[in-house]
């Protein structure tokens, strides 16, 4: 040992990988982020400020009167509201759907499920143009236009291949055992489901809560497609109805745009440790 | 009345015949162990009786009812898994009460009986913890409390010791041989290990290929075998199978002769001269010199086991080493030339179809 540690030690060559890895992803962040900064930092300038060419400029006062404006403005009250109706059934809907059809691929198989769970999952990949027009005559002819109602439907729909793939999946790792151990102790299916399956697949809820949550209240394509008037608006089309007629209110709009994004960044936070560990499910032994 | 029959059941999957036709009949109060090799369709069986499997053909009945097409739940059965199968989300507590809320019984109701069984088991101060704060034998006793809480007519336990280390597969192995003299119940067992089912059963059941191979007290099988499967799986090490032939001895008296020696068959009063396998267990051989010598082989390796050794040995007349058990003398190396007595009466001879002659 002590011999060994008398060796010179050897010419260490240098690495420029880490260096240029670091600046590359820092650069990559910078532009990550610089969207929302530019947000941010309209949100806190008066019309004039920003109408000077200072919208990247640190400002020497803060102006709350966008703020002020959006959260006294009606309208806005409206959008959010309207964006909670959709967002809140259609994101439970889906979630259950998904989890009934996930627990049945997964526990109790049939002749032909997997064709069945290869069908439904396929629906994650239609784009919603395709079934853009269908869906509008479809609800047209419904009365249904102008209403919450098609985009809680369609969301729902369009769930539900996510929520069975993942909650399948996720129900697949839960040992079988634990199922006959239940259905031994007296318990039925759905007993089996909500005391025993779901309550060990909270990960698994956490990450589609998040995600379906997240897509819903951002979604701005179905809305504008099915609403009409501004008393159906959802927060996203909200937005842009806040654009002046002449000209566009920077601050107004970054303002809404902040306070639009809060109620995601709630739940993310809120799910965010069970968030991790469902992304990273499966990914390491025990 | 049997409290467990089973009549003529089998079980299909697809064309893989699990099970063929068993025929079983368990009393009150008995201890019955199913063995086999993997595959035998001894944990099939178990699961059949439970009702987690269904029936292909035959009927179950326990307590005198037919319930081959009743719920697992109303059979009046509890299970044991070798997984534990404790739920991850519960504790110890609400694991062992799972079956008394989903019966809508009285909380205080409930918790009288959790603490009964805890105490029943010795694992009273567990009751808080979640499984993954347990050992694996403290799992078990979790796992047991749960099936006893609901004072099941038959207990059915699905290799529940194989997950624990062998210092505590054979503590809990005493746990369970209380367990059964406290609560006088019915009990099926399935495991794989030999030791397990000769010191818990009152009768042993040795399964192979979905059939039963014998049905006995572990004395009985261990003495005597009805056929050369059963009598290589129960008992370790295994029995030693020589091939060996049947002939008239000098006055008429059957012989056993495999290689140069020739034994008296003196049982074999009847039976058919010709080619038979003769079965002799590792403890009914041993080291002799001179005349009492049967035979000679030389010594391959020797396992020393503490109190005793197992010495395999080369012979002319057999393929296979043949095993001898040795208490601690004489001692014996790899090499030596050794001379081996069979002891009379102790061995067993098998026709050309398996069975004992």
């Amino acid at each position: 040992m002590a011999d060994a540690a008398c060796l010179p030690a050897p010419a260490r060559r240098f690495n420029p990988w880490p260096a240029v890895i670091f600046i590359a992803l820092a650069v990559l962040a910078l532009l990550f982020l610089a969207p929302t900064a530019g947000v941010l930092l309209s949100s806190i300038k008066t019309t004039r400020d920003i109408a000077l060419g200072q919208l990247w400029t640190i400002p020497s006062e803060l102006f709350w009167g966008n703020y002020a404006e959006v959260l006294g403005n009606p309208a806005v009250h409206r959008y959010f509201l309207n964006t909670a109706l959709v967002t809140a059934p259609a994101t439970v809907a889906s979630i259950a759907l998904g989890s009934l059809a996930g627990y049945v691929f997964a526990k109790l198989p049939f002749r032909g499920s997997n064709l069945l769970f290869l069908v439904i999952v396929s629906g994650m990949f239609f784009p919603p143009q395709v079934i853009l027009i269908p869906l509008f005559r479809l609800f047209n002819a419904m009365d249904l236009i102008d209403t919450l109602y098609p985009i809680i439907v369609i969301h729902t729909a369009m769930g539900i291949p996510i929520c069975t793939l993942l909650m399948r999946n996720f129900f697949a790792t839960v040992p079988n055992a634990l199922r006959e151990a239940a259905i031994l102790e007296g318990a039925n299916e759905w007993q089996v489901l909500t005391r025993v399956a779901l309550p060990l697949s909270l990960p698994a809820l956490a990450v589609l809560a998040t995600l379906q949550f997240t897509w819903i209240w951002n979604d701005f394509l179905w809305p504008l497609i099915f609403t009409q008037s501004d008393e159906k608006r959802t927060i996203m089309l909200g937005i842009v109805n806040l654009q002046g007629q002449y000209s566009v209110a920077w601050g107004v709009q970054g303002s809404l745009s902040l306070i639009a994004s809060l109620p995601t960044l709630v739940v993310f936070l809120f799910f965010q440790r069970y968030f991790i560990k469902g992304m990273t499910m499966g990914a390491v032994k025990g | 009345m049997a409290e467990l029959a089973l009549h003529g059941v089998s079980k299909r999957f697809g064309s893989v015949l699990a099970v063929d036709g068993v025929d079983l009949e368990i009393a009150h109060g008995e201890f019955v162990v199913l063995v086999g090799p993997s595959g035998c369709g001894k944990s099939t069986l178990l699961r059949m009786i439970s009702g987690l499997e269904s029936v292909s053909e035959g009927r179950i009945a326990i307590g005198g009812r037919d319930v081959t097409d009743v719920a697992p739940a109303r059979r009046g059965v509890a299970m044991v898994f070798q997984s534990y199968a404790l739920f991850p989300h519960m504790t110890a507590a609400q694991n062992i009460g799972f079956g008394l809320r989903l019966a809508k019984v009285p909380k205080a109701e409930i918790a009288r009986r959790v603490n009964e069984v805890a105490a029943t088991l010795q694992i009273e101060e567990l009751l808080g913890r979640y499984p993954r704060e347990l050992s694996g034998g403290q799992r078990q006793r979790v796992a047991i409390g749960r099936s006893i809480i609901r004072d099941p007519r038959v207990f059915l336990f699905d290799e529940p010791l194989s997950n624990l280390d062998a210092a505590l597969r054979v503590r809990m192995r005493l746990e369970i041989a209380r367990l059964r003299d406290r609560l006088d119940a019915t009990m099926v067992y399935v495991t794989h290990d030999q030791t397990e089912a000769m010191t818990l059963a009152d009768r042993i059941v040795v399964l192979d290929r979905g059939r039963i191979e014998q049905v006995g007290a572990p004395g009985a099988l261990y003495d005597a075998p009805a056929n050369r499967f059963v009598a290589g799986f129960i008992g370790a090490p295994a029995m030693n199978f020589i091939p060996a032939a049947i002939e008239a001895g000098e006055g008429g008296e059957p012989q056993v002769r495999f290689g140069p020696v020739t034994l008296p068959a003196g049982r074999l009063h009847d039976a058919a001269s010709g080619p038979v396998t003769l079965g002799v267990r590792p403890e009914h051989l041993s080291i002799a010199t001179g005349a009492e010598a049967d035979f000679r082989g030389r010594v391959e390796i020797v396992e020393k086991l503490g109190a005793e050794s197992l010495a395999y040995l080369q012979t002319e007349f057999s393929t296979e080493p043949v095993t001898i058990r040795i208490p601690e003398q004489p001692v014996v190396r790899p090499g030596d030339e050794v001379g081996v007595r069979v002891a009379r009466e102790r061995f067993h001879l098998f026709g050309e179809t398996g069975a004992v002659l």
